[in-house]
Formats: structure tokens, C-alpha cells, sequence
């Protein structure tokens, strides 16, 4: 996907579908994100993983629209996991709205899409 | 010498001495019938006086072959039959009677000196008789002989001689009369002017030699007929009785009255004369002298004259015509030379009133809904109201309908003559001149050529101009109106028609906030003018922005417009452009070149390079061109400029004098755009405009200071740019990286907010003042929405978020908009 802020790329990890996404996300990129990124996960798949390890920005939008993936995928009976690098300000600022109670945070992507298969 | 012998001729002379014949013989034959003395010898008294009888008859029946000499001897013969009557009679008084008579005769008739051999013939005569009859007293019988005769012959010789005298006298003044009159004749004759002289009843009664010449009359043909018949023209005749009697009539005389006559000649032939006529009254009769002169001639050299003056006059006006045209051809050509067509029009109405010297000269055009419009004037408007031929629109408007040009004489002179093209009244040139001032047909031919002309130019003009201005409108669309607002970029823009191309040039930039914080340059010149330039200006606009928005780098739009031009735009379309991308966060420049002119970047000590690298072959020129991209760093202070061509490129200079030109330009220009534009192009086009477009975008990443405001519209895009320019300040401000995601994080939150109280309905701009004093931050974003509560869930995580982010956090509702202030201390030093 190329938008005008972000940049997706998904893959599929056996039944894990993987979406790493990079740039920024804001009220401008993430609700097309967060439809695509949905789309992105077929009904047979355990779970997905967003690797937001590259993103540079994100902000309550970006937090809304994560909030929306981890509901939906819950209905489902998909299994949600977040990548971020600590320290960085995806990881700060997902910390500050303590998003690991809507789904768990990972330092590193294996580890995530290890625990989902 | 007897002058009163030559009054009369011999035959009066002879007729006389019969008389005396006859009447001697009748004395003779009384007395003998009368009683008279014894011893009269009757027989031969009645023979002699019967002899006498018959002489005196014959003399007078002869009387006309009679000489003087025949005179002289019939008086000695008379003489001597008297002698012998007496002596047959007897003495008696008849002697001397008798005697006497023949004396008297001689004086009479003859001169001196024969009268006097006459008087002694008849004295010896008387003597004798005197003797033979024997006579008592001899000296008495002498003294009768001879003084009876001599006295009575010398008394009637002096009576005759005094006679004589006055009758000389008299003679002489018939002569001095006669030579009067003859002298009159002789200067009448000599005169070179016929002379005549009519009397009461127009009967001619004088002609001179002159008017034998003029007329071909003779004087004795002449004399006695009517002037009117013999010499006036038919049908002028009664005009000469009228003239005639009206000076008749006139009161005492008349002097010299010129008429003019149309007189004819004896063959026929006319011409004209002037008469100059003076009534006289002579003892009650009236004539009318005059002289009349043949003026054929004069009226032949009057005509030449009148000829030659209208010729000269003819040729003087054709040349002043062949003037005016040819001027009024230089003035509608000088008009046409104007580019638009208010100004020719305008400059052709001053013209047209100079040239025809009219009061007031109009130019009506047709609209487009079809009514006639006064678009030019010179000289002062007239009131219609008084107007005999209506208002001037009434009048174009009848030109306009007749297709045909009108002069009018009214109170004023009026020409109004069609404009037409292509079969159409396009518009009306009209004048109108007031008294004396009056126009004629040649004017109308004037105007009409000059209509000719101006028709053609004028609907060149508005054609030109229809195009013009929709290229022109095309172009402006084309041209960004106001150029984005650029939170911490300077930007200004100029654009410069050119000088005398009529066409709208193929010049074009344009500014495009690019989302994400980018900001993309566009300097381009389509190949060609006009229409077709213009439309692929727009086209490629278009299509850049659209691939530009959505993010694509600067060699990926390139070689989507050089497949749009060489697909769309056929292979003789060809477009120079350049890209160019900046990041304001960082200053990164990044750009792709097709064939234009390298941009100038502009360092903050003023130090100017031409960015050369990327350079590719222009758009269209190959189907697949590889495009290079570029990348150079734009520091805070310094200024890169895009232009086109017309900026640098002289007719017959090289190109790198315009370059080194515009490099000079920059070096001494201020550092604020719209002046570094205004700067450049006084430099570089002083005269206010070049032979090609100008086209001119300077774009300057305008420093940090400690205080910052920038007003960004509420939408979602508007985001990433102030993120960007807010990761500048912070920069500025020497924070840390985590705290300056810290405060973009928060600053988005509130402008997050604020884009969300706009909702969709609000164009009003959200604004972020920022304020750096020592390491504290002070930030306020303001919006002019309606203030929401935050709802559960998002928006109200955003405004938890803002307050875990900084120090401090106020919103401040107002029925106006809202604004939310934040603080935050820096750690670290100052810079």
C-alpha cells in the first residue's frame, strides 16, 4: 500500500498475516490503514501482527484505529499482537494509553507471530 | 470768281435766262397789244418776239446740256434782240427795264468780270439806240445809257454780295457741319464697338462700320429696321421689348446701361454682347444710342479661366484627397499597431476627428447580444434631444440596418459608415461636424476606405483578443491564484507577459503542499503559444499534482508526465519542467530536471550556485527517458529560485551571460522573497516586460526564531505539516529527540481536536502560535470551531495524552472557537 504518509507491507507467516507498517499516523492515514489492514486478514488466519517497529509517528487516531482492529479480530477469534521498538515514541505513546490491555505489546516481531502459531 | 454763280448749277442758270426769254418776249407782244405810239413796226416785234418765245423753250428743254459758255452767249444774243425790239419801238421806259434784266442776270449768275463785258454790251447797246433814236439831250441820252444799268446792276450786285456772304457763311457752317458729321461718322466708324442708335419705336437710325463688321448688315440695309427682328436671338426678343420699353419709360435720360444681349448675325450664327445703352431726348423724340461689343471672347477667356480654376481646384482637392488617404491609411495602420482593441479604437476615433476635422468621432461595435455599443469617443457628446436625425445611436443603428454608408445634412454634417466583416456589420464609425463645417462625398469615400480598414483590424483584434484572453484566463487558472501558506517557508511567485508576443506564452509554476510535510516546486515551459500551450499546461498540471499528492518521488512523476506527453500530446509537443521537493523538517531537496534551466540556491550569506545535477531530455522527446534524481540540502536562511528562459534569454546574447546576469541579480537581492523577486526583475527586466514569458518562483526555508506562528486549514492533511514545522522550532529550541516527539505528539492531539470542531463546514484556518522562553515552551493551538466534549474512547485519549505529554494543559471553550495552551520546560541548556 502507498499512501501519503504510510507505507504497508503485508505478508503472510503461515497462518499469521504480518503488516508492517512505516511513516506516520495520524488522523489523515490511519483510518485507510486500519480498512486496509483489516482487509488484509482472511478468516482462516489464527492472527495478525502489526509491526508498527519502523513507524515514526502515531497518535490517538492511529490508537483509535488499533483499538478498532483489536474489537474486530476479537469477534473473530483472531489473535492481535503489536510490535514496537521501546524507547521509540510509537512505544511511549501506546504505553501512555496502556493499549497491552486491548492486545500484548512485543519487542520483536518473531516473538510476536511465534505466540500467535 | 462768282461764289454765288457756283450755288447754282447751269441748269438753273439756263432756266433762268428762259424765264427771261419768255418774259421779255410776252413784254414785247403786251405792248404792242396795249396802245402805243404811231409808227411801231408790229411785224417784226412779233417775229422777234416770237424768236424769243422759242429760244427761251428751247433753253429750257435743254437746260441740262447748257455751258456756261452757251449762258454768255445767249445773254450778248439777249442783249442784242432787246436793242432791236427798242429801236423798233421807239424809246420808251421798257429800255431800261428791260436792259436792266439782263444786267441783273449777269451779276446774278456770272462773275464779276463777265457781268461787267455784259454791262458795257448793253451800255454801248442802250447808247446806240440812245443815237439812233435821236434823242434830245445828248448827255442826257449817255448818262441813261449807261447809269441806268450800271446803277441798277451795282445796286443788286451789292445786295447779291451780301446775299453772297451770308449765304458763304452759311455754307461754310454746313461745311464745318458736314465735316463735323463726317468726323463723327469717321470715329463712329473707326470705333471698335458696334454703334446704334434705336429710336421710340426700336427702329435703327444709326449704324457705324462696326456694326457692319459685327453684324454683317450694311448701313443702308440696316438703317430703318427693327433692331429687334434684325439682330436679337428669337426668344430674347420679348426680353428686349421689355428692356427697350422700360428705359423709354424711364424718367429724363439715361446713361450707359449694360444688358447683356444674345445677339445673332446675318448668317445665323449667335453670340453674346454686352450693349450699353443711354436714352437721350432731342426735341421731343427719344433715341437710344448704344454700343454694344461682342463678349464671345471674353466670355471664351472667363470660361478658360473658370476652367483652369476648376481644374486647379479639382487638382488641388484630389491632391488633398490622395492626402488624406494616405494619411488616413498611416493612422489606421499606427491605430492597428496597437495591441488591444480598446486602445485602437480609442487611438482611431482621435485620429479620424483630427484627419476629417469632424467635432466628434464615434466607434460603435457590435455586442455580443447583438446591440450596437459606443466603444470609443473623441469630442464632445451631443444632446439628442434637439437633434433632427435622432440620438447617434438611433442614427448607427440605421447605418447598422442598411449596410450602407449615410450622410446626413442636418443641423450638423453626419457620416456614418458600416464596419464590415466577413459579410457582417460589426460595428459603425460615425462623425458629425457642426456649421460651417460640412461634410461632402468625398469624406463619405474617405471614411468608408478607412472603414475598410479598420473593419479588417478591429475584427482581427477582437478575434486575437477573444483568444488572448481565453489563453490568458486558461493560463491564470493554470498559475496558482494565491500561493499555499507555508508554515516556515517564504514563497512568492511573479509571472510577466511578454512584451510584444501577442500569444500567451507556455510559461507555468506552481506550489504544492505535498501531505506529509513536503513541499513541491514546479517550474515548467510548454513548447508553443496560445490555445494548445496553454490546455497542456493544464493538463500537466493536473497530472502532476494528482501524482504528486499521493506521494510519489520526484523521478516517478516525471516519468508519468513524459508518458502523459508523448502519448497524449503527439510527438511535436515537448515541455521543459522541474521538480523540485523540499523537507522543510530537514531542509533535504530533492528534484529531477527535464531540460530546463538548472534552479539558483541561494545560501544565507548570499552566495549563489546553479543546482546543475540531474539534468534529462525535456518531456515528450522519448518514450522512456531515464530521470535522474537529485538531492541537495536548502538550510534554514537559504533560497532556491526557479525560472523560465524569458528571465535570462536575450535575443543575440548567449546564454550564460543571462545566467551570470540572474546570479549577480540574486547576489544583491534582499532575503524575503516576494522582495527577492520584485529585486530580480527590476534587475533583470527593467523595462517592465522581455520578448518571452517571465516566470519567476522563489522559495526561502525562512530561519527559526524563538517565537513562531502559522495558521494551517483544518483538515487532516494539514496535520503532517505542522508536525513538521513544529519538529523544526523544537529543533531550534535544542530539545532532545524524545522530547520533541513528546510535544508533536501533544501539539497533534490538540490540532487533532481542532480539525475535528471544524467538522466539514469551517474553512477558517486553525492556528499554532509557539513561544520559546529560556527552556520553556509555551504552545497554543487555537481553532474557531464549535467545542465538542471529548466523547469516550478517542478523542478523549487524545486529550489524556496531551496532558501525560506536558507540563501544563488549558482549554479554553469560548462560544467562538476553542484553544488549548501547553507548556513544557526543556531539559538541557539554552542554545
Amino acid at each position: 500500500m502507498r499512501s501519503d504518509l504510510v507505507d504497508m507491507k503485508v505478508e503472510q507467516r503461515g497462518e499469521v498475516v504480518v503488516a508492517r507498517v512505516t511513516g506516520e499516523l495520524d488522523l489523515a492515514s490511519a483510518p485507510r490503514a486500519g480498512e486496509e489492514i483489516e482487509a488484509a486478514v482472511p478468516p482462516s488466519a489464527r492472527g495478525l501482527v502489526v509491526d508498527f517497529s519502523e513507524l515514526d509517528f502515531i497518535d490517538s487516531s492511529g490508537i483509535a484505529m488499533l483499538f478498532t482492529l483489536a474489537r474486530r479480530l476479537g469477534g473473530r477469534r483472531q489473535e492481535l499482537r503489536v510490535v514496537t521498538s521501546p524507547g521509540e515514541p510509537v512505544s511511549r505513546v501506546l504505553d501512555l494509553v496502556e493499549f497491552g490491555r486491548a492486545a500484548p505489546l512485543h519487542a520483536d516481531l518473531d516473538s510476536a507471530v511465534a505466540e500467535i502459531a | 470768281m462768282s461764289p454765288l454763280g457756283d450755288l447754282f448749277d447751269r441748269s438753273v442758270k439756263a432756266r433762268a435766262l428762259a424765264y427771261l426769254y419768255a418774259s421779255g418776249a410776252i413784254v414785247g407782244l403786251l405792248s404792242l397789244i396795249l396802245p402805243h405810239a404811231e409808227g411801231v413796226k408790229e411785224g417784226p416785234l412779233v417775229g422777234l418776239a416770237t424768236a424769243a418765245l422759242a429760244i427761251g423753250a428751247v433753253i429750257y428743254w435743254r437746260a441740262r446740256g447748257v455751258t456756261e459758255w452757251h449762258l454768255h452767249a445767249l445773254v450778248v444774243t439777249g442783249t442784242l434782240m432787246l436793242t432791236l425790239a427798242n429801236y423798233w419801238f421807239g424809246p420808251t421806259a421798257l429800255y431800261a427795264m428791260m436792259f436792266s434784266w439782263a444786267a441783273l442776270y449777269a451779276f446774278y449768275f456770272f462773275d464779276l468780270r463777265h457781268a461787267l463785258a455784259h454791262l458795257a454790251l448793253i451800255g454801248v447797246s442802250y447808247a446806240l439806240l440812245l443815237v439812233l433814236a435821236d434823242h434830245p439831250s445828248p448827255a442826257t441820252r449817255w448818262l441813261l445809257a449807261i447809269g441806268t444799268p450800271a446803277i441798277a446792276g451795282l445796286l443788286i450786285s451789292r445786295l447779291l454780295t451780301r446775299l453772297r456772304a451770308e449765304a458763304i457763311k452759311g455754307e461754310q457752317r454746313a461745311g464745318e457741319l458736314r465735316q463735323t458729321e463726317a468726323r463723327t461718322r469717321l470715329v463712329l466708324d473707326s470705333a471698335p464697338d458696334a454703334f446704334v442708335t434705336l429710336d421710340r419705336d426700336g427702329i435703327i437710325t444709326t449704324w457705324n462700320a462696326a456694326a457692319e463688321r459685327m453684324f454683317g448688315w450694311s448701313t443702308p440695309e440696316a438703317i430703318g429696321r427693327p433692331f429687334r427682328s434684325l439682330i436679337i436671338a428669337p426668344e430674347f426678343r420679348d426680353l428686349h421689348d421689355e428692356r427697350r420699353r422700360e428705359l423709354i419709360e424711364a424718367k429724363g435720360t439715361v446713361t450707359g446701361r449694360l444688358f447683356e444681349i444674345e445677339a445673332q448675325r446675318r448668317d445665323g450664327t449667335r453670340f453674346p454682347a454686352e450693349a450699353t445703352v443711354s436714352k437721350v431726348v432731342e426735341s421731343g423724340d427719344v433715341y437710344l444710342p448704344g454700343f454694344i461689343r461682342d463678349i464671345s471672347e471674353r466670355r471664351r477667356r472667363e470660361d478658360e479661366r473658370e476652367a483652369l480654376l476648376r481644374e486647379q481646384a479639382a487638382r488641388a482637392e484630389a491632391e488633398r484627397v490622395a492626402e488624406m488617404v494616405s494619411g488616413m491609411q498611416l493612422l489606421v495602420d499606427a491605430a492597428l499597431a496597437h495591441r488591444t482593441l480598446g486602445d485602437i479604437v480609442a487611438d482611431l476615433v482621435t485620429r479620424v476627428r483630427g484627419v476629417l476635422r469632424a467635432d466628434t468621432a464615434l466607434i460603435y461595435l457590435r455586442q455580443e447580444d447583438g446591440s450596437m455599443k459606443v466603444v470609443a469617443r473623441a469630442g464632445p457628446e451631443r444632446d439628442g434631444a434637439d437633434d433632427p436625425m435622432g440620438t447617434a445611436d438611433d442614427f448607427a443603428n440605421r447605418v447598422a440596418e442598411s449596410r450602407e454608408p449615410l450622410l446626413l445634412e442636418g443641423e450638423d454634417s453626419v457620416i456614418g459608415v458600416p464596419l464590415m466583416a466577413e459579410g457582417d456589420v460589426t460595428g459603425v464609425l460615425l462623425v458629425r461636424a457642426s456649421e460651417p463645417r460640412r461634410f461632402g462625398s468625398e469624406d463619405l469615400g474617405l471614411l468608408r476606405l478607412t472603414a475598410d480598414r479598420v473593419a479588417l483590424g478591429i475584427d482581427q483584434a477582437r478575434v486575437y483578443e477573444r483568444e488572448h484572453r481565453i489563453a490568458e484566463t486558461l493560463q491564470r487558472s493554470l498559475l496558482p491564484e494565491r500561493l499555499p501558506q507555508l508554515p516556515g517557508l517564504g514563497v512568492a511567485a511573479r509571472y510577466l507577459p511578454a512584451a510584444a508576443e501577442a500569444e500567451v506564452g507556455g510559461d507555468w509554476y506552481d506550489v504544492i503542499p505535498i501531505p506529509g510535510g513536503e513541499v513541491g516546486l514546479v517550474m515548467g515551459d510548454v513548447a508553443g503559444k496560445g490555445l494548445a500551450a496553454a490546455s497542456m499546461v493544464g493538463q500537466l498540471r493536473s497530472a502532476l499534482r494528482a501524482y504528486a499528492m499521493e506521494g510519489h518521488p520526484p523521478q516517478r512523476v516525471l516519468e508519468q508526465l513524459n508518458r502523459l506527453v508523448w502519448t497524449e500530446m503527439g510527438e511535436s509537443e515537448m515541455a521543459t519542467l522541474l521538480f523540485l521537493v523540499l523537507d522543510p523538517a530537514d531542509g533535504a531537496v530533492r528534484w529531477v530536471n527535464a531540460g530546463h534551466l538548472p534552479p539558483l540556491l541561494v545560501v544565507g550569506d548570499r552566495l549563489a550556485h546553479f543546482m546543475e545535477g540531474g539534468r534529462s531530455v525535456p518531456l515528450g522527446v522519448m518514450p522512456f527517458p531515464t530521470f535522474e534524481e537529485v538531492t541537495s540540502q536548502l538550510d534554514p536562511g537559504g533560497t532556491v529560485v526557479l525560472y523560465t528562459d524569458g528571465l535570462v534569454e536575450r535575443p543575440g546574447d548567449h546564454i550564460d551571460n543571462g545566467l551570470a546576469r540572474l546570479a549577480g541579480a540574486v547576489r544583491d537581492a534582499p532575503a524575503d522573497p516576494e522582495q527577492l523577486c520584485d529585486h530580480m526583475l527590476r534587475t533583470l527586466v527593467p523595462e517592465g516586460a522581455a520578448p518571452d514569458d517571465v516566470a519567476l518562483l522563489a522559495l526561502q526555508n525562512v530561519p527559526m526564531a524563538d517565537r513562531f506562528s502559522a495558521e494551517f486549514p483544518t483538515e487532516p492533511h494539514a496535520l503532517a505539516s505542522m508536525r513538521s514545522l513544529l519538529r523544526r522550532w523544537l529543533r531550534h529550541a535544542h530539545g532532545t529527540d524524545q522530547e520533541i516527539a513528546e510535544i508533536t505528539t501533544a501539539c497533534g492531539e490538540a490540532a487533532t481536536n481542532a480539525i475535528e470542531h471544524a467538522g466539514s463546514s469551517s474553512g477558517i484556518p486553525f492556528e499554532v502560535v509557539g513561544q520559546l522562553e529560556g527552556r520553556e515552551i509555551d504552545i497554543i493551538v487555537r481553532d474557531y470551531g464549535a467545542w465538542r466534549a471529548p466523547r469516550s474512547g478517542d478523542q478523549g485519549r487524545g486529550l489524556s495524552l496531551i496532558e501525560a505529554l506536558m507540563d501544563e494543559v488549558e482549554v479554553s471553550p469560548t462560544p467562538e472557537g476553542t484553544s488549548i495552551r501547553m507548556r513544557r520546560t526543556l531539559n538541557g541548556e539554552a542554545p
